[in-house]
């Protein structure tokens, strides 16, 4: 074996991963075998050693020197000693079981005369101590503390405070140490003492009130280290020993914020925290370095006002220089100041918006970060169109989907007035359509739905068709966009619009242009394509009423047609559904496609009559058009619990107007409910005259189990996997006039099945109007077999129990 | 609170400096952290970005000299420009102890590497703020030897 040099030269001098691998791997089995050997001297150990110490580094495994490394470190000379407590410090962790067989050696190595030995040991302790070590070893730690040697003082320092942290029962014997420590006036040690003081302020509670009792004396500290000029030995690039401030500051920030600390320590604080922040003068790390570090304390400690302008304009002053590691702890900062000092931080706008112009991505994100975090009603206006600039500049994909999100956001909260809320959110589709996600987008849909006055729709409408002809690349603009065209196309039709400068006439060719344009449009992914052909085949539908001249509707009809054969099966569908829909007379047409109403807004649902009365007319007239899965799916889209909001409360209601519809049910309003439902059934059954109905609303049709006069029980087929497993939905509504509490579903089936029930949705009981209760069950069992249940229903009405019980094998799919 | 780990990689993701003061790591967590941090440091921009980066609950304060980066690990909350700072001490001293440092010293010396690591920081602490007081004690050892 030779040297550590040649060693080290064979493994640069390998050409490929490959040989280095092959040095490696020799050497490495050559100093396994050499240590297996009882007679092996020192020198050789030492070598070997140096070895694994490069190989450790170059990331080889290094465990089986461990105990190698211990019967160095245990030898007199104190080369050896160096080497062994080097590797130790290495290969060992706090987590090593070999690690008590070196308490021996650091006791006797902390009580060796050569203060250099001394601090070997120290330093071994205070890296790889684990509690056991900590208990073992901490009265040789507390003896050196005190002595005269500042070298092994401040190693004893920062030891104490590693072996506090591994076990806080120690803090006792340290505490008292304390006073003693924070009077050194020279800066390793004092370094030292502050980190003692913070670890021992984690440590435990007991530990804090004394140590708060320190302030005045690091507060001393500070004054005399700031006022003591230039000191060319700490002098840190023309600042006074940086690192000893910074430290002194942090562990005066933990004890200030302590709820005990007194009110005349405060004062101290804040006084100290003046002058350090006032006497610095900024331009270098070093000085920022103190300075980010005083603002932190303002902001952490109860400070007064000016302290925290103060602080606040040490960062506005941050935030202008040029330097990328200031400006970033700058924006770090305000960020976090925000909620403190929302006034003093709004003075800084124009600096924190430019830095969105700034090269480091990071410093963007947090200037974005902030941007949204200063918006309010004043100042929105302004920041919208920066945010929008940045949007538009930007190439930060990663950014934009946050930056579209909240921005809406914002502007939903502060716009405002209406017309500007519609064209900032109008601009942002146009220059980040591509970065807006999916419910953003519906919550754009639903604003849109939502606007009650004719001439702002139609602006909103005009302004989007121009936006999307000056560019089609964006995704969202398309699909919003064309949506638009499709429910609202008549409004716009005559009138003029700005493209590119130009006027231009929307007119029906125009909007036929538009469509053909936008399917052939190829730069969007093969999902978003999709997504937008459906939304065109709904709009193209939607248009055909909307038309007069029998041209362009036959010209519909033929981009209809050719979707007929799409390769994609969802639009094949759907194109196949709309085409028998397009053939309809003009007369059920309008009644289908007539206008989305507008999604329900939760809180106003719940709030006022006159809109639940709206309501209800307004829902008849989506369940109108419920005979088409794409408005459907649009209203999924739009109400952001979709779920089952429009198969569940409302099934009565559908099955009611979807036999209106199709006329062939002469169910009058006063007839019973139960015929309602049954009714629906027969139209699914007996209707193959009627527009494919989507498949999707009669696997999710309610069939009726039972019914009296006080509850009515139906079950919805959910999942017939056909595998032996079915997922059903149990929903239980009430028939009676006051509230059914109390309520629980019984369910039994025959004993080769199993079954499960999650609990219900909402609660035990249903008011009268109010909404269901819904239970999942899951059933599983041999394939092929019927599906039974008996049903029990236990609730209590007017304060008495009930009991009623049925049968139920309703289901044509067996499991 | 302290430093959890500190490393000193070349532009081609060779380690030439690792100490753990944090024992919480397995070794497959710390193989896996040198090549991500060697990713992440290597692709960034010297001149346009801060020499700051957030890495999973870490952020990595980081400065390059010449071919090597230093890089060391702190917790969210500690102050970036004092720990940037404390890097900075450390190269200086290197390169006064080395006589105008370069990889190749580090490379062959690095068990005075290690030594002058432990003096400046102890258990992921700065221990000393002197200069002149580390690089006499390194003279001094050196003799002992």
């Amino acid at each position: 074996m030779g040297s550590l040099k040649s060693f080290i030269k064979a493994v640069r001098k390998a050409k490929t991963i490959a040989d280095e691998r092959a040095v490696v791997r020799k050497e490495s089995a050559a100093i396994r075998t050499s240590f297996r050997d009882a007679t092996l001297d020192q020198t050789t150990r030492r070598i070997n050693i140096s070895k694994l110490l490069y190989l450790y580094i170059m990331g080889e495994k290094t465990h089986f020197g461990q105990v190698e490394c211990l019967k160095v470190l245990a030898s007199p000379r104190f080369a050896d000693k160096r080497l062994g407590y080097l590797a130790t410090m290495l290969f060992l962790d706090e987590n090593q079981e070999v690690l008590t067989l070196l308490t021996n050696s650091l006791d006797n190595d902390m009580q060796h005369p050569n203060a250099f030995i001394v601090g070997l040991a120290l330093c071994c302790l205070g890296n790889i101590a684990s509690p056991e070590l900590a208990r073992d070893l901490y009265t040789n730690v507390e003896k050196i503390i005190t002595t005269n040697n500042t070298y092994l003082r401040k190693k004893a320092c920062i030891v104490a405070a590693k072996l506090v942290e591994k076990d806080p029962d120690l803090s006792e014997f340290f505490l008292q140490k304390i006073p003693q420590l924070i009077s050194d006036k020279q800066p390793a040690p004092l370094l030292g003492a502050s980190k003692l003081i913070q670890s021992l302020y984690y440590a435990s509670e007991e530990n804090r009130p004394a140590l708060i009792k320190t302030i005045p004396s690091i507060v001393a500290h500070l004054k005399r280290v700031t006022t003591s000029g230039y000191m060319p030995d700490y002098d840190v690039m023309g600042t006074t020993d940086p690192f000893l401030q910074v430290s002194l500051l942090s562990t005066l920030r933990i004890l200030a914020t302590d709820e005990q600390c007194p009110a005349e320590y405060l004062e101290q604080v804040n006084d100290i925290l003046t002058q350090v922040a006032s006497n610095l003068e900024s331009g270098k790390n070093a000085a920022h370095a103190i300075l980010y570090e005083c603002v932190k304390s303002i902001f952490a400690i109860q400070s007064d006002q000016s302290l925290k302008i103060l602080g606040v304009n040490i960062l506005g002053k941050f935030l202008s220089t040029k330097d990328n590691n200031t400006r970033y702890v700058a924006l770090d900062t305000l960020l976090s100041v925000i909620n403190i000092e929302p006034l003093a931080v709004q003075r800084h706008r124009s600096t924190i918006v430019s830095c969105l112009s700034d090269g480091d991505i990071s410093i963007r994100r947090r200037a974005l970060e902030l941007s949204f975090a200063i918006l309010n009603d004043q100042n929105i206006r302004v920041l919208a169109r920066e945010i929008l600039v940045f949007l538009e500049g930007s190439a930060d994909s990663e950014l934009k989907p946050y930056a579209t999100s909240q921005l809406v956001i914002a502007a939903s909260k502060y716009s405002p007035n209406d017309k500007w809320h519609f064209d900032t959110l109008i601009r942002m589709l146009k220059v980040a359509g591509n970065y807006v996600t999916s419910d953003i987008l519906s919550n754009i849909l639903a604003l849109i739905l939502q606007c009650n006055d004719g001439e702002l729709k139609k602006h909103a409408v005009t302004k989007l068709l121009s936006s999307c002809l000056e560019d089609m690349s964006q995704f969202s603009l398309s699909l919003i966009t064309i949506w638009a065209v499709g429910e609202y196309g008549d409004i716009v039709l005559g009138s003029n619009i700005e493209v590119n400068g130009k006027q231009v006439l929307v007119d029906e060719k125009k909007i036929l242009q538009l469509i053909d344009d936008l399917i052939n449009n190829s730069t969007y992914s093969e999902n978003e394509n999709v997504q937008l052909i459906s939304y065109i085949l709904t709009s193209i539908l939607k248009l055909s009423i909307k038309f007069k001249d029998s041209q362009s509707i036959e010209k519909l009809r033929l981009m209809l047609n050719s979707r007929t054969y799409d390769s994609n099966l969802e639009i094949q569908i759907r194109a196949v559904e709309y085409q028998e829909i397009f053939a309809q007379d003009a007369k059920l047409k309008k009644g289908l496609l007539a206008r989305m109403p507008a999604p329900p807004v939760k809180e106003r649902e719940s709030l006022s009559l006159n809109n639940s009365s709206n309501k209800k007319t307004k829902s008849s007239s989506s369940h109108g058009s419920a005979g088409t899965s794409t408005t459907e799916d649009l209203l999924l889209d739009l109400m952001d619990d979709g779920g089952n909001a429009p198969g569940a409360s409302t099934t009565q209601n559908q099955s009611d107007l979807l036999s209106d519809i199709f006329g062939n049910n002469g169910s009058t309003p006063a007839a019973a409910s139960q015929t309602k439902n049954s009714a629906i059934l027969d139209l699914f059954d007996t209707a193959p005259s009627v527009p494919a109905p989507p498949p999707k609303s009669s696997s999710a049709t309610a069939i009726p189990a039972f019914n009296n006069d006080n509850i009515k029980v139906s079950f919805t087929p959910k999942s017939f996997t056909q595998n032996g497993q079915a997922l059903i939905e149990a929903q239980v509504d009430s028939n009676a006039s006051s509230v059914i509490e109390h309520l629980q579903l019984l369910i039994a089936v025959p004993k080769t099945q199993k079954l499960s029930i999650s609990s219900t949705s909402g609660g035990d009981s249903i008011t009268p109007g109010g909404p269901s209760i819904y239970q999942v069950l899951k059933l599983a069992g041999k394939e092929g077999a019927k599906i039974k249940l008996r049903v029990k229903v236990k609730y209590s009405l007017d304060g008495q129990v009930q009991e009623d019980q049925f049968d139920f094998a309703g289901f044509s799919q067996t499991l | 609170m302290s430093i959890h780990f500190l490393l000193v990689l070349n532009r081609q993701g060779k380690t030439r400096l690792i100490k753990w003061f944090n024992a919480n790591y397995s070794t497959q967590e710390k193989q896996r952290y040198v090549q991500e941090i060697h990713r992440l440091i290597a692709s960034r921009d010297t001149k346009n970005q801060s020499n700051f980066v957030e890495y999973q609950q870490l952020k990595l304060v980081y400065r390059r000299y010449a071919g090597l980066y230093f890089i060391s690990a702190i917790d969210g909350y500690d102050s970036e420009l004092s720990y940037l700072e404390s890097l900075h001490f450390f190269v200086e001293i290197l390169d006064t102890y080395f006589n105008n440092v370069c990889e190749l010293d580090l490379v062959f010396n690095f068990y005075k590497l290690y030594a002058i690591l432990d003096e400046v920081y102890l258990g992921g602490e700065l221990q000393e703020i002197l200069k002149e007081k580390v690089l006499e004690r390194l003279a001094y050892l050196d003799k002992l030897d």
